[in-house]
């Protein structure tokens, strides 16, 4: 148990070293949740109701967007696939310790560090905008704990998976940078999903990016009934053990195509 | 009777790399049709090792000493043939396995560069399971050896290449490991280092008869430390034995390097070897190994010389000559 506390402090540490960028980041992330907040808050002093949301729903919406942001799909693992090609990752496969151990403490710390900031923040956002956010009850609230947490291991198989590209092709940017202009689309970050056409709607809700954050939001909203849940949890834990039944496998064929360069 | 603790039958390890055809036809043709070669890294190697034995591992550039070393620490799956480190199969990964060697490479770091030396010191004795009293007595034998103690508390970034070096040693040795593959473990050091880091890898062996493999290119490290040596040459083992037999038999020549005074030109020099170059009164001969030091009397004796130098061949020539490449003579 020690040793991964201890790495767990020392990548903590480590994130703390380059506080410039670390501060330019979340100063980004930020801004993008007040002007978010600031246009809804225009929009809604004509309307008040926009695409069925009420502006306390699309305020709420904003916040937990920018937490979810930070807690799910935030990942310090964007670099992995370099770090394989060029070898790095030789010094942790040497070591007694599970490299999948490793990269999830790496993952821990960098959110442990996100949600330390976004408490800030969203405490100065809510001092500007003294929104009406009304929790939904305990059990709700739970299962949306756990989607979180689901969406969480979600995007850390997703993660994995582009990262092992890193084992046959240094050109992993191309299919890293689609995937996050889909994200940014259907995760629910721009724009809840819900204003998209049905037929859109019905095919993005079977891919994974819904799970990344949007459906986590609408549980919380109280826009699902209990059917919907039902149907939602068995399509999310059916991609959960499929991504990570497949991050296995392609891991397992990787590590055997690793060629340790670097010297 | 020894155990024997490394043992690796007909190893073979190919690399498979994407030939592209040069110009502009050539990418777009590799756009659908890429074409493959392969390279035979290591090509068929065996050979056994004991407990407590310091292996010199040399061969030129590309021969696949590295290789070799990456496929006994688990790091490549070997294409072919049979590995045992400890009784264990590397590849595998076993923390039991994990634990008891360390894999040094000279230019590749496990230390976190923004942090510390120490706080990566701390992470080993977590990963490792290391007991608090043998790191403290560990940490600080290795760092009054190595003389590093004031140095740990500052960022591995702004150490310098050679207190690096030492500090990667010491997190690489923290849990007293059994097995040590040392890949040029000397390279980028001043002299002085490499005397200590030398003498360091001999107390080590001593002291925990601990196995270990070395490779290098300075004959020195090899010299001084090791009684046996692998020479692999392509991928191919061809030589293994004793050290001082590869030198006695095929080293047959030293080399004699010297600044003259004014007024001496090349074919003064003529009669007393081979002249490798001569250039600005620098000169450089190639001369009979035994006969070494009586002619580099007769020219201090004979000319106005101001520095000399007598060197053992490189390990390239030596390796050269083992092949009886005629050519060597002129290449050094
Ligand atoms: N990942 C790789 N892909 C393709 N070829 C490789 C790869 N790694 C090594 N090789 C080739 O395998 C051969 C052996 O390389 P290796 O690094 O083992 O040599 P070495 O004996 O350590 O050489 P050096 O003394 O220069 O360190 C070289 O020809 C090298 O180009
Ligand atoms: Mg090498």
């Amino acid at each position: 148990m020690t040793k991964y506390l201890t790495l767990l402090k020392l990548s903590w540490q480590n994130g703390l070293v380059y506080r410039l960028s670390l501060f330019t980041w979340r100063l980004r992330q930020f801004l993008s949740s007040l002007m978010s907040l600031t246009v809804w808050t225009v929009i809604f002093t004509s309307n008040n109701n926009a695409f069925g949301y009420s502006q306390d729903n699309m305020i709420t919406y904003i916040f937990l967007i920018a937490f979810l942001q930070s807690i799910i799909i935030a990942s310090s693992l964007n670099g992995l696939a370099q770090r394989i090609y060029s070898g790095e990752i030789s010094n942790h496969l040497l070591k007694p310790f599970n490299i999948f151990a490793f990269f999830a403490i790496e993952e821990i710390a960098d959110k442990v560090k996100n949600t330390f900031f976004l408490i800030f923040e969203t405490f100065i956002l809510f001092l500007l905008f003294k929104p009406l956010i009304s929790f939904p009850d305990f059990k709700i609230f739970s299962i949306f704990l756990i989607w979180c947490f689901g969406g969480l291991i979600m995007n850390f198989f997703i993660s994995l998976l582009f990262g092992s590209l890193g084992f046959w092709s240094p050109q992993v940017w191309g299919p890293k940078f689609l995937f996050f202009m889909i994200l940014e689309f259907t995760a629910g970050k721009l724009f809840p999903l819900d204003i998209l056409p049905k037929i859109l709607q019905k095919i993005i809700y079977i891919t994974p990016f819904p799970y990344l954050s949007f459906l986590q939001i609408q549980l919380f909203l109280g826009r699902l009934n209990s059917n919907d849940i039902l149907h939602h949890s068995l399509i999310f834990i059916t991609w959960i053990i499929f991504l990570g039944l497949s991050t296995k496998y392609i891991w397992d064929k990787g590590l055997r195509s690793y060629e340790a360069t670097g010297q | 009777m020894k155990k024997t603790v490394i043992k690796i039958e007909n190893l073979k390890k190919y690399f498979k790399v994407y030939k592209k055809e040069p110009g502009l036809i050539g990418s777009i043709k590799s756009l659908w049709k890429r074409k493959y070669e392969t390279v035979k890294a290591v090509d068929d190697i065996s050979f056994e090792i004991t407990q407590g034995e310091i292996v010199g591992f040399i061969g030129q550039n590309g021969a696949g000493k590295t290789t070799t070393l990456k496929m006994l620490s688990g790091l490549l799956y070997p294409t072919a043939g049979k590995i045992d480190v400890l009784g264990f199969r590397p590849w595998d990964r076993k923390p039991a396995f994990q634990k008891q060697f360390s894999l040094v490479m000279g230019q590749k770091n496990q230390l976190w560069w923004d942090l510390p030396a120490i706080e990566s010191f701390y992470l080993n004795k977590a990963i490792y399971e290391i007991p608090d009293k043998e790191f403290d007595i560990t940490l600080e034998k290795l760092a009054t050896i190595l003389d590093v103690k004031d140095i740990l508390q500052i960022q591995v970034r702004k150490l310098s290449l050679g207190q690096r070096m030492k500090c990667e040693i010491i997190a690489a040795l923290l849990h007293s490991p059994k097995v040590l593959f040392l890949d040029e473990p000397t390279i980028g050091l001043d002299v002085v280092m490499q005397k200590i880091l030398r003498d360091f890898i001999k107390i080590y062996n001593k002291e925990f008869g601990a196995t270990i493999i070395l490779t290098s290119h300075y004959m020195g490290d090899v010299k001084e430390l090791c009684e046996r040596v692998i020479i692999i040459d392509k991928g191919s083992k061809i030589f293994d034995g004793k050290l001082d037999d590869i030198i006695n038999k095929y080293a047959r020549n030293k080399i004699l390097s010297f600044t003259l005074g004014n007024g001496t030109s090349e074919n003064d020099l003529k009669e007393y070897g081979e002249i490798k170059s001569f250039e600005n009164q620098r000169a450089t001969l190639i001369v009979p190994r035994i006969q070494a030091t009586q002619i580099a009397s007769k020219i201090l004796n004979k000319f106005k010389i101001i520095d000399l130098n007598i060197e053992e061949a490189s390990i390239e020539a030596v390796i050269r000559e083992i092949f009886g490449d005629k050519n060597n003579k002129q290449e050094k």
